[in-house]
């Protein structure tokens, strides 16, 4: 991410949301929001004075999912590009009671502007590459498994500020109490593969799944208990460290856990063993919910501004799911990673380098080849009564003395006119009406119904 | 009623056909009836294009179009959506069963709801005359 | 007649005004349209029976653009010209409307929902009768689907494909009709394909016709034609609120995308 910022032809819009997007390949205008972050990009250097000095300390932090805290003013992550923390005003001393400020006293650069406004940013682009991501499961949702109820019922990003050399517990792996755990428990499929919720596997669960379990058996003496429906480890190496983690002693138990309760003191994983064939219950000090990943939830907005359909799970959809993996229906727009589909990083990476080679070569051609249906008007046959105009959904359509008239870069074929003349004066290229009814004919009396 | 409805329909190329597509690649079965075309959007579609149809001989004719909101060409779909109602109340009007014309939206990822519109009007236009012998 | 007296002195009081009006004319025993430019044509002035009107205006419009003229309209004729303007097949600024209004008896004949006009002008001349309910209208609603059936396939069977439906409406403007086109209806056939012209014919009077009748009058075999057009414009009021005829600006419902309820 430092190199993507350091780039001489990358420009970071950060804090900033993409409200309109207009025109067409080659010729896109986007609005973009550049939300006020109350800071000075230009003057800040990242020194993180602010941060140290701010008073309103105890504000959850989002990326510690709540395990950890943050300052009103703040970057989100250490590792944060552009390096320029924003302010939270509704946690902010200054925006609250208009006393405080000491940020914008003590800043060397006087880089504090709470005067800062939103900034709308015009930008003209020949392509777009949506990667906006994916949300993780809201796992309060299976109330059964306790999540927001108990405590020490994790979710495994949860897990992973823990585990996180950095994070809030500076890499110890220990309950709410501070004690090490004497066992963990890690639910598979939580949220996925599950008519309730999701239907699809979150492909990457049953990795994260083991690569946690590992590092609580290599930070802790804790027996980790892994409750899975199948193992899916198909990438490179994927299955040899699965083998790797059934010989250090990870116990595997096949059976999706029905119910998690406190119990002694401690939490009680409610399974079958259906290995065994028999109901179990395993007491230990900590679970892990394998949470699953999903659209994100303004997915449907998202997609409306781009011009992108989503498939029924919620993702943005592809072109063609063997063909066109990384394209849309929308010409110039590519989407790649998770807002496609779950995946892993490997072939996040496969598929925005794919998007990128796609966006390229576009670019590089320098020319774009329109679809060759575009509407063709007959002017003998045009009485000029103008209905057409109004009808055509992208103002494609002129009336010049008296006539239809059709601007072929704007049109896109979609036949609307056509499909309302009376006059039949106006076709589409390909969709003529003498094409569409020897179709018609030849599905009536050429086919046999099977 | 009749043994086998001959239905014509006309899928629009970014929503219904994919749909289509999708109801095939998924393995879904559905009846054989239906023979599709496939035009850029459900606003190609005119009157005379359904009328023509039923003409030739279809007993029932299906316009599949996107869901409002998702028609890749903005509001195509409005269009159409207006004008098979109308022409619906026509042939009411005229004495021809309105139900042998019906709208769908189906979006590129309902491949399951295609095969189902497809099951459901074959045996709607199943209980019908033959058009043959309406027009005679 | 009582109504011929008014009309003479409105149609002599533009006569300066204008290079012509157009109105219908007595001759031979015969009433047509006629371009009255002259007060001495004016003994021959007659009010009825009613003509499209609209229809030859658009045609010396097309010849003289430049000209202005006058035109005596009854209601029907004054939406039927609403429509073309709307359709710039009439220039209304080159043209002074007379407003006829015309009597129970004609608006009984007719059927007419509103037998006087009241959009661009008022009646100037003749008293506003009642509106007149179609009741082959009502009949036909309370059919069902097979008896409308046996109703239209007889009524259509008659049908010699003279196309004066067609070329008596005002609305039919197009330079070549589909109806002709052996695309869409087959050429030498009588009776008609059915369902296809009829039902083509229809579904081209949403959004235009203006039940003026003319059709129906010109129609050898007697066919009901208002009455099917009728009952498709009370749909098309219902759903889009759109009555043609009725206002200068607002455009024809079909083009217009819809108001959905998100």
């Amino acid at each position: 991410m430092v190199s993507v910022g350091q780039h001489e032809n990358i420009e970071i819009l950060s804090h900033s949301e993409v409200e309109e997007v207009g025109g067409h390949v080659g010729n896109f205008s986007v609005k973009v929001r550049k939300r006020a972050r109350l800071v000075n990009e230009d003057l800040c250097t990242g020194c993180g004075l602010c941060q140290e000095k701010c008073p309103a300390k105890k504000i959850p932090s989002e990326f510690d999912d709540g395990l950890g805290t943050r300052t009103a003013i703040y970057m989100p992550f250490a590792q944060a590009i552009p390096r320029v923390p924003v302010i939270d005003r509704d946690n902010c001393r200054y925006f609250q009671s208009g006393k405080c400020g000491v940020c914008a006293k003590l800043c060397p650069r006087g880089a504090i502007d709470f005067e800062q406004e939103d900034q709308i940013v015009e930008l003209q682009v020949g392509t777009i590459l949506v990667t906006t991501g994916f949300d993780l499961f809201d796992c309060s949702r299976i109330s059964q498994y306790g999540y927001g109820r108990w405590e020490n019922v994790l979710s495994s990003l949860q897990l992973e500020r823990l585990v996180d050399a950095s994070g809030p517990t500076r890499g110890r792996i220990v309950t709410k109490d501070g004690q090490e755990p004497k066992g963990v428990a890690i639910v598979h499929c939580v949220g996925s593969r599950d008519k309730n919720y999701n239907r699809h596997c979150s492909r990457v669960c049953c990795m994260y799944s083991l690569k946690l379990a590992h590092l609580v058996k290599d930070g802790t003496d804790a027996e980790v208990y892994e409750f899975y429906i199948d193992m899916r480890t198909g990438g490179k190496g994927y299955e040899e460290f699965y083998e790797r983690l059934q010989e250090e002693g990870v116990i595997f138990v096949r059976g999706r856990p029905a119910e998690v309760v406190p119990h002694e003191g401690r939490l009680l994983v409610k399974a079958e063993d259906a290995n065994l064939g028999r109901l179990i219950q395993i007491p230990v000090d900590m679970v892990v919910l394998s949470a699953g990943l999903e659209p994100r939830r303004d997915a449907a907005d998202v997609a409306h501004v781009f011009g992108l359909s989503r498939s029924a799970d919620g993702f943005f959809l592809e072109k063609h799911p063997k063909l066109g993996p990384v394209e849309t229906a929308s010409n110039g727009v590519f989407i790649a990673g998770a807002c496609q589909s779950p995946k892993d990083i490997p072939d996040t990476v496969a598929q925005a380098g794919a998007a990128a080679a796609g966006a390229m070569a576009m670019m590089d051609k320098g020319r774009v080849t329109l679809e060759p249906s575009v509407a063709q008007a007959n002017i003998r046959l045009c009485s000029g009564c103008g209905e057409c105009v109004v009808a055509c959904p992208y103002s494609a359509l002129t009336l010049v003395d008296g006539h239809v008239e059709v601007d072929e870069t704007a049109c896109k074929g979609c036949g609307v006119c056509v499909g309302h003349c009376r006059s039949k004066a106006i076709t589409v290229l390909h969709f003529t009406d003498e094409q569409l009814l020897a179709e018609m004919e030849g599905a009536l009396h050429a086919l046999e119904v099977a | 009623m009749m043994d086998e409805p001959k239905i014509v329909a006309y899928a629009c190329t970014y929503c219904s056909y994919p749909g289509a597509d999708l109801a095939g690649t998924s393995r879904i079965r559905y009846s054989p009836n239906v023979n599709i075309i496939r035009v850029l959007c459900s606003g190609r579609v005119s009157p005379e294009l359904i009328l023509r149809t039923l003409r030739e001989g279809a007993d029932g004719v299906l316009v599949l179009g996107c869901h409002y909101g998702d028609c890749h060409f903005i509001s195509g779909n409005h269009r159409t959506a207006k004008r098979v109602a109308v022409l619906q109340r026509i042939l009411e009007y005229a004495g021809i069963d309105p139900e042998r014309l019906r709208l769908e939206w189906v979006s590129a990822s309902e491949g399951e709801r295609f095969a189902k519109i497809v099951d459901e009007f074959t045996e709607t236009i199943r209980q019908l005359e033959p058009m043959e012998r309406v027009l005679a | 007649m009582t109504r011929r007296e008014p009309l003479r002195k409105a149609i002599e009081g533009l006569l300066d005004d204008v290079e012509g009006i157009l109105a219908l004319r007595r001759t031979s025993g015969h009433v047509a349209p006629h371009l009255f430019c002259d007060s001495g044509e004016l003994d021959e002035l007659a009010v009825s029976p009613k003509y499209p009107l609209p229809g030859t205006l658009r045609l010396i419009q097309a010849e003289h653009p430049e000209a202005q003229l006058a035109i005596v309209c009854r209601g029907c004729e004054e939406r039927g010209l609403i429509e073309m303007a709307k359709r710039n097949q009439v220039n209304l600024d080159r043209v002074v409307v007379i407003g006829l209004a015309c009597t129970a008896e004609e608006a009984e004949e007719c059927r007419c929902a509103k037998p006087y006009p009241s959009v661009l002008v008022d009646a100037h001349v003749g008293e506003r009768a009642e509106p007149v309910v179609d009741k082959l209208a009502d009949e036909l609603r309370q059919k069902d689907v097979s008896e409308r059936f046996e109703f239209w396939r007889q009524q259509f069977d008659r049908c010699i494909k003279c196309y004066g439906c067609r070329n008596a409406c005002p609305q039919c403007f197009c330079p070549e009709c589909t109806l002709e086109e052996g695309l869409w209806v087959e050429r030498g056939e009588v009776p008609p394909a059915y369902p296809t012209f009829h039902l083509i014919r229809a579904m081209h009077t949403v959004g235009k016709c203006v039940g003026c009748r003319e059709c129906e009058l010109s129609c050898p075999a007697g066919i009901p034609l208002t009455t099917l057009y009728a009952l498709i414009r009370q749909e098309v009021r219902e759903m889009f609120g759109y009555e043609p005829g009725a206002d200068l600006e607002e455009q024809p419902p079909l083009v217009l995308p819809a108001e959905v309820e998100s």
